[in-house]
Order: structure tokens, then C-alpha cells, then sequence
């Protein structure tokens, strides 16, 4: 532009010859300098434009809006976990880390450890050669800090002049509980580098997807501090996870956890089980497990016990299992409850080692009431050669057992029920009182739970309403379905033999009655298969499961304790525990007495 | 210019010169636009004027408020982070851990059975047993033993007079091995906190492992059963202890 208009200058600056006085008068001259100076000005600026629009518009772009522009992660927060009555399981608190620049700390260092140390939960050995750090600009001092316990300390640092301390996001989560439903909730690991929560096991896992939020966003101008008034100012608000509610009642959960805890140190054993359900609905208002540990510190416990056993591990469950085997011969119309049975001491089967009783015996005469009172099993495999061929397994497997219960929890085993290929005349005497067949803890409640609630099977379900598994599964109260299994009339009976199981002077566990309420219920002392030696080690599972009140039954419960040292069985052990956690659920619930006389079912005839 | 208006005239005829001399002469009135300008610049003044102060002032006002909004920000985050560490405090009070042990503090214990009032016809239901035991609910595990190094040492039998040669190479054994298991410890307890955000992806499959070895050990198991000579069935009761397969 500026070569195109330089011949005009010189045209005009030679054009018509006059002296220098006029020259400098000429106003056409003095226009067209004007202009010449103006479009010299004018071309600067045209190619400042074309570079900064033609070349590389974006990039020029984003340094104007980072000049002063503040962006900031608005934290969406993680969801709780609330039992049944909305009592936090798991929740979240804002959270920051504080994080030292040692170049700028390295001199004070040993003042500022102190500082930290008696104000932070951390340790002054740990953190000094952290603020001495060569060579690093970052160091963690303290992670997972409640917010207004860090930004108070490092604002407390400031006013005492030591620099270099500064906050940064990092998500707390809480279980006020401690280990009250440890097992179930689970726990999460140390917040990744961008701030968001990494689940690890249990509830936080399997639903982090509804429990996780998303974070938002907030833009502004920013000069000395304050935002711009006017200025940029866009807002994306974070959206919160979702509260995950259970059926869980802590309260039930944290006594039961107790009371497991004490009847397993008590009896000398390995681990154990409590499970409570609600009758009506199937819900799990307790699933205990023992040993467990404090989901505020999962890594001081054993890896073995972060889990829940009472879906797990899977296990024999013993002569519980005859009230099912028992239930199906009743709503059959093989049996009733007044069945004579006579009951020789010991029973050779064809093709199958003798079965005997737990109890010494000549030939006795019991009714099938008897049978289940004193857990008989010779009793019980006369009974079921009444049985047609499949019919028992149909049964079995329509009570649930071989199949998980789908309710959600981690790590479930479906347990074992032969397959209709291997199955022999041999097995199903065995399968009648509770060998050669395994359950988890869960199944073998809910299968119990049928017979209380009329015959009828519920599935039991651990979430209230619905949520989506991380294996994408729809779990919770609002898909459980019911089955009918037997008929009511079956089930009653059922019942009443089992209230026979708690009398003091026909049954064999009275300890496990809950004073002014009718309970039936039923022991269960399983030898342990031991996947080793392939065999019965010589260890026992001894397990309880009942339900009250018998004529109208609001809980279930079913109470597992592995491999007890002092010689107890489902009676002794399980038993009592069985009876305080029901008699703690039935006047929490406020659940009246009947009123009615307990079943007088006569066992011998 | 001036050449064509001039040439305009001389093409034109002159009639009624003398109308179109008068119309010209009545065009512009002269003075009138004098008369109205100093009020009208005046307004105009005083509209910039006011406008420029106004501006200032309201930019100022809002300067002022987004101090204060700032400010208001800071304290709203210092208060909320607050309000959280006291509900979680809270929290932590609720724990029925917490409470339970308050409870039996204070010498309260279990009953053993409810008792019902029915409004409607005044009866009483239920038993009057007399409450359970005191600590019949045990808040705490016993405490765990103390690690072997923690224990009081077995006591030792104070060497006869005199000290044999061997003696003090023994001691300064242990006072070396002393030294290395306390570093070993050092160690483990570092490494279980680098690693341990891994241990629960770990657990969840040993949960799956355990339950396919489980199935595998079992079916193996009822396979050979035929084959064992010992009697089967299974132990009930109390009094199982000894005599329950045999």
C-alpha cells in the first residue's frame, strides 16, 4: 500500500514547481500528506488485524480470556448411604488436602513440622523431610482434612509467617458408624489426583454410578481478587450424587453386630453370621458378619474380612434345612405334622454309610413334630422316602436355594444344589437334613423366611426402592418378586412343629426363647467340609433360624457361627444369640405379644 | 460550481424576478437558532454531566458490592465447611457405639421383655421379667494380645557372679536384630500405605476365587462320599459335645 502510493508523493511533490514558501501553503499538498500519514497509520493496524484474526485466532483468543479470567471446580458431592430410617451408613464432608512448596518451607522446616503435627493428625517425623524436600515443589502433608480444620491451619501458618502452605481439594467420606454395616457399605481409597472419590468395595462400589456426582464449573473476571462486576461470569452448577437408602436398620445392625460378636468369641469360633429379615417384605434390616472392620480405617483389619461372609462364604447348612425338606413333604400331602414315625437307633441305607442321630437311641416312637423338635435325622429321611422322584429338589430350588438372591451385594456365592444328573436316593437322604448341599447365610433366611410369611417366597432386597448395579442390574424393594412355594396350610403346620424346637421340655433349644412371645425356630449343627482334605475336617457350622411371633410373624432371623471350639451346637451358640437379637428387634418395632398359647403338637406317640 | 449555477441563470427567463428575489430573501430567518442554543447546550451539559457522574457512582456501588459479595463468598465457604465438621461431630455422637456405652455409664441396662398398654381397653400385656444383667451386651472387644516385641520379657535369672566371656557377644545379638526388626516394621507399615488403596479391588476377587474353589472342594467331595467309611449325620443340641457321629 505504502509502495503504491509512493510514486503519487513523488508526482505531486514534483509536479507543478513552486518556490518553498508556497509549498508548505498548499493545502491539496497538506490533504494529501494527511492522508498519506493516515493511511501509513491505517496500514499498521490492518495487518495487526490480519494477523490477529487471519493467523491464529484461537490462541490469541484464550490468552485474553485467561488474562484475569478465574476458573474454579464447583465439587458436586458424593451421596450418602442411609439405612432404612435415613441414619447415615456413609456421608460426605467437604474436604481439603494441605500441600507444602518446600522451597518455601525448608527453611522454618522444623518449626512448621511441629505446628502441623500438633494440629493435623500427622506425624512430625513423617512430614519434616517432606518440608526439607530437594528439588520438589510438592509435597502432601495431610490428606482428607475437613475443610474448616485445614484452611483454618494454613491461615493460622500464614499469620505465624510460614509461607509455602496451601489447600487443595480432596473429598472426605465418613462412616459415623464405624464398623455398623462395614461390611455391607464397604469403604473408598484415597481421592485421585483431580479430586474425585475412588470406591473400592461394597455399596460405594457397586453403586458409585448413582452415588457420584458431577462436578460443575464456575468462570469469572477477576482483578485484585474480586470478581469484575459485569464481567464474564458463566456458572455450570454441579450436580450432587444421589442418597443411596438400605432396608438396613442400624440401630438392629449395630446390636446384632454386637451380640454376633460376643456369641463368636463366647463359643470359641471362627467367624459368624446374623441376618434379620422383615418378614412381610423381604428386607434385610440386619446383615452382620463377624470379625469385621471400621470403614473408616478398612486397612487396619484383615483383607480377609473387608467382605461379607453371610453371602460369601458358602456352607452346609445342617438340619435347618429339614424344616424345608419338612415344609414340601406337608404341602405335598405326604405328611402331616402328627405323623408316626418309629425311629430305629441307627439307619443302614442301601449304598450309603449309616446315619445316626446326635443323640443316643434305642428304637423310638416320634411323631414328625418330634422329628423336628429333636432333630432327628433318621426321622427326617423316613419322612422324605415319602417324597416322589425330583420332587424334593423341586422344592429346594424353589425355596432359592442354588441361586444368588440378586440383591446386590458383592461377592455373593450361589451355594450348591446337585444338579438332577448326580442325583441318587443316597443324596437326597443326605440333602434331607442339610448335607451334600451348600447356602450362603442370605439364601437360607430367605428360604426360612418363606414359611413364616405363609408359604409365600420373597426376595430379599438390601436397597429401598430401586438402584443400578455397576454390572448393571436393577436391584431393591421395587423388583423383588414373590413365589408361592408351599401352601399356607403347609406352612402353618410347619410352624407350629418348629415352635415345638424352642419348649423346655420337648425341644432342643429352649435358650433360644423370647420370654411372653411365641418363636419357632430350628437348630442347625452341620459337619464343615473342608475343600483341603476333601472331606468333614471335624469342625462345625452350628446355626439357628426362627421367626416370631409364630402365629403372625414380623422378623426372621438366622444367626451362623463357624467352627465353635466349646463343644456348642446350633442350640447353645446360636440359640441365645438368636434370642436376644429378636427380642431387641420385636421391642424396637413394638411388636405386642399374641396373646395365644404356643403350638402342643405331641412328638411321641 | 459558480459555472453552472451562471449558466443555469442565463438559461432561465426572467419572469417574476422579483417574486423569486423575495422568496430567497424569506428562507433562513436569521437569529433564531441563537436564541435557542445556550439552553439547549446547557441541557446537553448537564445530561453528560449526569450521566459520566451516575456512571461513576453506580460503577463504583457495584465495585463496593463485589467486595462485599466476595467477602460474603469467603465467610458463606468458611461457615458451611463449618457446619459440616459439627454435623459430622454430631454425627459421631450419634453412633449407637457411642451411645450404648453412655448408656450402660450411666447404669442403664436391657430389658427382657416389653410390656404393652392397650389404650382402647386398658389392659397390660406381656411379661414382667426382670431386666437383663448389666454389661450383658459387651460394647468392645476384648483387647487384642500385645505383639510378641511389646510383652513384658520373660524374666530373666540374674547371671551368676561374675560374667563368662559369651555374655556380652549374646548381648550386643540382640541388641542388633533389635534394630533390624524395627526397621523391617518401618518398612511394611510404608508400604501398606502405598498400596492399600488396591486392597479392596483385591478383596472383591478374592470373594470370587473363594466361592470357585468352595464349589470345586464340595463337589469333589460329595463324589467321594460313597467311598467313606465313617457314619454321617449331623449334631444338634446342647449336650452334642462327644457323642454326636459315632
Amino acid at each position: 500500500m505504502r509502495q503504491t502510493r509512493q510514486p503519487m508523493r513523488r508526482t505531486a511533490a514534483r509536479g507543478p514547481a513552486r518556490p518553498a514558501g508556497e509549498l508548505r501553503g498548499s493545502p491539496q499538498l497538506r490533504l494529501r500528506i494527511g492522508f498519506l500519514v493516515i493511511a501509513m497509520v491505517l496500514s499498521v493496524f490492518v495487518g495487526r488485524l490480519v494477523q490477529l484474526q487471519g493467523l491464529d485466532p484461537a490462541s490469541y483468543a484464550s490468552m485474553a480470556a485467561a488474562e484475569g479470567l478465574e476458573e474454579i471446580v464447583l465439587p458436586a458431592e458424593r451421596g450418602d448411604i442411609l439405612d432404612r430410617n435415613g441414619e447415615p451408613l456413609a456421608e460426605s464432608v467437604d474436604g481439603l488436602m494441605v500441600v507444602a512448596d518446600p522451597a518455601l518451607t525448608a527453611d522454618d522446616a522444623p518449626e512448621l513440622a511441629r505446628f502441623l503435627a500438633n494440629r493435623l493428625d500427622v506425624d512430625y517425623f513423617t512430614i519434616l523431610p517432606r518440608l526439607r524436600a530437594e528439588d520438589s515443589r510438592f509435597q502432601y502433608i495431610a490428606r482428607s482434612v475437613p475443610a474448616a480444620l485445614a484452611t483454618s491451619v494454613v491461615s493460622k501458618a500464614r499469620a505465624l509467617g510460614y509461607d509455602g502452605l496451601v489447600t487443595e481439594r480432596d473429598p472426605v467420606r465418613e462412616y459415623p458408624a464405624g464398623d455398623v454395616a462395614a461390611n455391607l457399605v464397604g469403604f473408598v481409597g484415597t481421592p485421585r489426583k483431580n479430586g474425585t472419590t475412588k470406591p473400592l468395595a461394597g455399596f460405594e462400589r457397586t453403586f458409585d454410578d448413582l452415588l457420584d456426582g458431577v462436578d460443575g464449573e464456575a468462570r469469572y473476571s477477576v482483578a485484585a481478587g474480586n470478581r469484575v462486576p459485569l464481567g464474564e461470569n458463566t456458572t455450570v452448577p454441579a450436580v450432587d450424587g444421589e442418597d443411596l437408602r438400605t432396608t438396613l436398620d442400624r440401630d438392629l445392625q449395630f446390636y446384632s453386630q454386637r451380640v454376633l460378636r460376643q456369641a463368636v468369641r463366647d463359643s470359641g469360633g471362627e467367624s459368624g453370621s446374623v441376618v434379620v429379615l422383615d418378614s412381610r417384605t423381604g428386607d434385610v434390616l440386619t446383615l452382620a458378619d463377624y470379625p469385621t472392620f471400621d470403614a473408616n480405617h478398612p486397612l487396619e483389619s484383615d483383607e480377609a474380612d473387608l467382605g461379607s461372609r453371610a453371602v460369601s462364604d458358602v456352607y452346609e447348612p445342617g438340619s435347618v434345612e429339614k424344616v424345608l425338606t419338612v415344609a414340601g413333604l406337608v404341602d405335598a400331602g405326604k405328611v402331616t405334622a402328627r405323623t408316626r414315625l418309629t425311629v430305629p437307633g441307627v439307619l443302614q441305607r442301601e449304598g450309603d454309610n449309616p446315619i445316626s442321630d446326635w443323640f443316643d437311641h434305642g428304637t423310638i416312637r416320634l411323631t414328625l413334630a418330634g422329628v423336628i423338635a429333636q432333630s432327628s435325622n433318621i426321622g427326617t429321611v423316613m419322612a422324605t422316602e415319602k417324597y416322589d422322584d425330583g420332587e424334593l429338589r423341586s422344592y429346594l430350588d424353589a425355596f432359592g436355594l442354588g441361586r444368588t438372591t440378586g440383591t446386590g451385594i458383592r461377592g455373593e456365592s450361589a451355594g450348591i444344589l446337585p444338579d438332577e444328573s448326580i442325583w441318587s436316593d443316597a443324596l437326597q437322604d443326605r440333602i434331607a437334613f442339610g448335607q451334600s448341599v451348600s447356602v450362603n447365610a442370605l439364601q437360607m433366611a430367605a428360604a426360612v423366611n418363606t414359611i413364616a410369611n405363609g408359604g409365600v417366597r420373597i426376595d430379599p432386597s438390601v436397597v429401598l426402592g430401586s438402584a443400578t448395579t455397576d454390572s448393571g442390574q436393577q436391584v431393591g424393594t421395587d423388583h423383588a418378586t414373590e413365589r408361592r412355594v408351599i401352601s399356607e396350610d403347609a406352612a402353618r403346620q410347619t410352624t407350629h412343629m418348629m415352635e415345638r424346637v424352642v419348649d423346655p421340655e420337648v425341644g432342643v433349644a429352649p435358650g433360644a426363647a423370647v420370654p411372653g412371645y411365641r418363636v419357632a425356630g430350628k437348630t442347625g449343627t452341620a459337619q464343615r467340609a473342608s475343600s483341603e482334605c476333601q472331606c468333614y475336617d471335624g469342625s462345625y457350622t452350628v446355626s439357628f433360624a426362627g421367626f416370631a411371633p409364630a402365629d403372625d410373624p414380623r422378623f426372621t432371623i438366622y444367626v451362623v457361627v463357624q467352627n465353635p471350639t466349646n463343644g456348642g451346637g446350633g442350640g447353645s451358640v446360636g440359640g441365645p444369640a438368636f434370642s436376644k437379637i429378636m427380642g431387641y428387634a420385636l421391642r424396637r418395632y413394638a411388636v405386642p405379644p399374641t396373646g395365644t398359647d404356643p403350638s402342643r403338637l405331641p412328638v411321641e406317640w | 460550481m459558480s459555472s453552472t449555477a451562471r449558466a443555469i441563470q442565463t438559461r432561465l427567463p426572467r419572469l417574476a424576478e422579483a417574486a423569486v428575489e423575495r422568496a430567497r430573501l424569506t428562507v433562513v430567518p436569521r437569529g433564531r437558532t441563537r436564541a435557542a442554543k445556550v439552553p439547549f447546550v446547557t441541557l446537553l451539559s448537564l445530561l453528560m454531566l449526569g450521566g459520566v457522574v451516575g456512571l461513576l457512582l453506580f460503577n463504583t456501588s457495584m465495585q463496593q458490592s463485589a467486595f462485599a459479595a466476595t467477602e460474603l463468598q469467603d465467610r458463606a465457604t468458611v461457615l458451611t465447611a463449618r457446619q459440616a465438621s459439627l454435623s459430622m461431630q454430631l454425627e459421631r455422637l450419634r453412633d449407637p457405639q457411642n451411645v450404648a456405652r453412655r448408656a450402660q455409664a450411666q447404669g442403664l441396662v436391657l430389658p427382657a421383655a416389653p410390656q404393652f398398654l392397650d389404650l382402647s381397653d386398658g389392659t397390660v400385656t406381656g411379661t414382667t421379667d426382670a431386666a437383663l444383667a448389666p454389661g450383658t451386651l459387651a460394647l468392645d472387644p476384648p483387647p487384642a494380645p500385645l505383639p510378641a516385641e511389646l510383652r513384658p520379657p520373660a524374666p530373666t535369672q540374674a547371671p551368676p557372679e561374675g560374667t563368662l566371656p559369651g555374655d556380652r557377644d549374646r548381648s550386643g545379638d540382640r541388641d542388633g536384630s533389635g534394630d533390624g526388626d524395627r526397621s523391617g516394621d518401618r518398612d511394611r507399615d510404608r508400604s501398606g500405605g502405598r498400596e492399600g488403596s488396591d486392597a479392596g479391588d483385591r478383596s472383591g476377587d478374592r470373594a470370587g476365587a473363594r466361592d470357585g474353589s468352595g464349589r470345586e472342594g464340595q463337589q469333589d467331595q460329595t463324589g467321594d462320599d460313597t467311598g467313606e467309611d465313617a457314619p454321617r449325620g449331623n449334631r444338634d443340641g446342647d449336650a452334642g459335645g462327644g457323642r454326636n457321629v459315632q
